[in-house]
């Protein structure tokens, strides 16, 4: 064996350990969930089947035409990529720790094995194989995990299969997470916004309301205030009653009521929506406003309401110093604000977003039904913690209504989701926790590599691990 | 707010001969285009104002006055004077 043949034998041994610690992992998912998981090539339909096949030994033909190639030592990149563009091909990554080989995206769709005996016979080519998916099996669908909510089909974020143009897989794996929890009602999450449909079908019965046994909201400014359902910054009411569906919108992502057979479904089937409206029917509002909002969710907090999590999708390129000292105050009081990266397509590193550029706070991007991240979407490798689905997501909306909208808006009310998801499972687990646990739980996605801290899409499956 | 397209493009010429301090037939309409801003503040937030970030489908009107452009952003909800001699204005 000549010194070049060792070299080889060593990757490919990496690369069978780091696959066989995947297929461990996977099999230790498997044995915390109730329901069986598996691994399968993304062609094969369910089919009767034991827990242990691995499809990692199998030779069937794959959904995904992406392969592995790994080019002899010596050949350029520029003669790479002169090789696959003439079988249109795309170099779509060079694999870590495993010189030489590269991941190739037949834009053809053509059947994997195929590609790969085209890759085979060229004199350049060491070695080529289809990159078999691993995936953790979708989960019966006859059964509760799929909520039977009718517009459950539209919603690509929690369940991407592919539909108009998406591709499979790039959703949060919600449907896997319900099989651990859908989420509790002991669990409260604000949403400072332009308030909340609260009388909307799908959302009613997940609305937070002041228990009996909690005093009214009293403020030595403001007085004394009925917060029966929510609190109003605006006019420093009771009534946080949406005018304009942003804030319903958001509302529904997080916590829509799953399984009831209407609409659709939240990331949390159960939880309890507190409304904020500081925002105008037109959509914006001023930092005043915004702080006096949170100031009454930490009051709130205080008296005993469980309140964890403040989804914010709102934002400006304008720094302010009190808004950023609340937040921290927010934070200090074990709650976790989730923020928009903003829809500039810009640099947050370069130029701030407020209030997701702030310490203390989980700035979200948006990514598109592809994966890829969204064409509006902020990002800052520094500024910009995790990505989210954000565009084309379907969630409730004023009057009964269900609507698409696209903007990180959408995005930071699925990982403020996540977050409540995850404090169902662990109520005592801390902010500073939960924050790293939701850093912790993304899938690398190749466009974000170098875009934003983590580089991933949220997985709520792996958020309850 | 705007009840329609051409409200909006009302409001905004009769806006901008008020900041120029000329009469509203001295500003003259030169294109107005569907477009989508970055936020429900059309990308013309004033100073201290947030803003839900939310693509939001609206119309860009570009006014021609006294020899320059002026560009307002309006959907309907709103019409907005952006960066008019460097700030937005909400009208």
């Amino acid at each position: 064996m000549n010194r070049n043949n060792i070299f080889i034998h060593l990757a490919l041994a990496l690369v069978l350990v780091l696959v066989a610690a995947f297929a461990g992992q996977l099999n230790r998912w498997r044995k915390q969930m109730p329901l069986e998981v598996r691994i399968v090539p993304t062609s094969e339909k369910k089919q009767p089947t034991t827990t242990e096949e691995i499809a990692l030994t199998e030779n069937g033909s794959l959904g995904s035409p992406e392969v592995l190639v790994k080019f002899r030592s010596g050949v350029s990149q520029e003669r790479i990529d002169q090789l696959t563009a003439a079988f249109h091909d795309r170099v779509e990554d060079r694999i870590e720790n495993a010189e030489g080989w590269e991941a190739v995206d037949d834009l053809d769709n053509a059947d994997a094995t195929t590609v790969v005996d085209q890759y085979l016979k060229l004199p350049e080519v060491e070695d080529a194989e289809p990159n078999y998916v691993i995936k953790l099996e979708d989960f019966d669908l006859s059964e509760s995990i799929r909520p039977s909510d009718p517009q459950f089909d539209d919603q690509w974020a929690l369940a991407n299969s592919g539909q108009k143009g998406g591709k499979e897989g790039a959703d949060i794996s919600a449907t896997v997470a319900w099989a651990k929890t859908t989420g509790s009602d002991k669990v409260v999450v604000a949403v400072l916004d332009t308030g909340v449909d609260y009388s909307h079908e799908d959302l009613a019965s997940n609305m937070w309301v002041r228990p009996d046994s909690l005093a009214p909201y009293h403020d030595d400014q403001l007085g004394t205030i009925d917060d029966a359902n929510g609190f109003n910054a605006i006019d420093n009411s009771a009534d946080p009653m949406d005018d304009n569906g942003h804030g319903t919108h958001c509302a529904g992502i997080i916590g829509a009521e799953g399984g009831n057979d209407v609409g659709i479904a939240g990331v949390n089937w159960k939880v309890q929506i507190m409304p904020l409206k500081f925002m105008n029917s037109g959509g914006f509002g001023n930092t005043k406003d915004a702080i006096e909002a949170i100031n009454y969710v930490i009051d709130r907090k205080k008296h005993g309401v469980n309140v964890r999590i403040i989804s914010a999708s709102w934002g400006s390129t304008q720094k302010s110093r009190a808004l950023g000292d609340v937040i921290r105050k927010a934070y200090e009081n074990d709650i976790l604000f989730v923020a928009a990266a903003g829809n500039a397509s810009t640099n947050n590193d370069r130029q701030p977003h407020y209030p997701s550029s702030y310490d203390n706070v989980l700035s979200v991007a948006a990514l598109d039904r592809k994966d890829q991240l969204a064409s509006f979407s902020n990002y800052g490798v520094k500024s910009v913690a995790i990505a989210a689905p954000g565009a084309e997501i379907l969630s409730t909306w004023l009057d009964n209504q269900y609507e698409e909208k696209s903007g990180t808006s959408m995005a930071t009310p699925v990982v403020a989701g996540v977050a409540a998801l995850v404090l169902a499972e662990h109520p005592r687990m801390s902010v500073a926790d939960l924050k790293e646990k939701l850093l912790a739980s993304t899938d690398p996605i190749v466009a974000l590599k170098g875009k934003i801290a983590t580089g991933g899409r949220i997985n709520a499956a792996k958020a309850l691990e | 707010m705007p009840n329609s397209k051409d409200d909006a493009v009302q409001q905004a010429r009769n806006d901008l001969a008020k900041r120029l301090k000329i009469d509203a037939g001295g500003v003259k309409e030169k294109a107005v285009e569907e477009s989508d801003f970055p936020d429900m503040a059309l990308g013309a937030a004033e100073d201290g104002e947030m803003s839900g970030q939310m693509m939001t489908r609206g119309w860009r009107i570009t006014l021609d006055a006294e020899g320059k452009s002026y560009e307002y952003r309006a959907d309907k909800n709103q019409v907005r004077a952006y960066k008019f001699k460097g700030k937005n204005y909400r009208i």
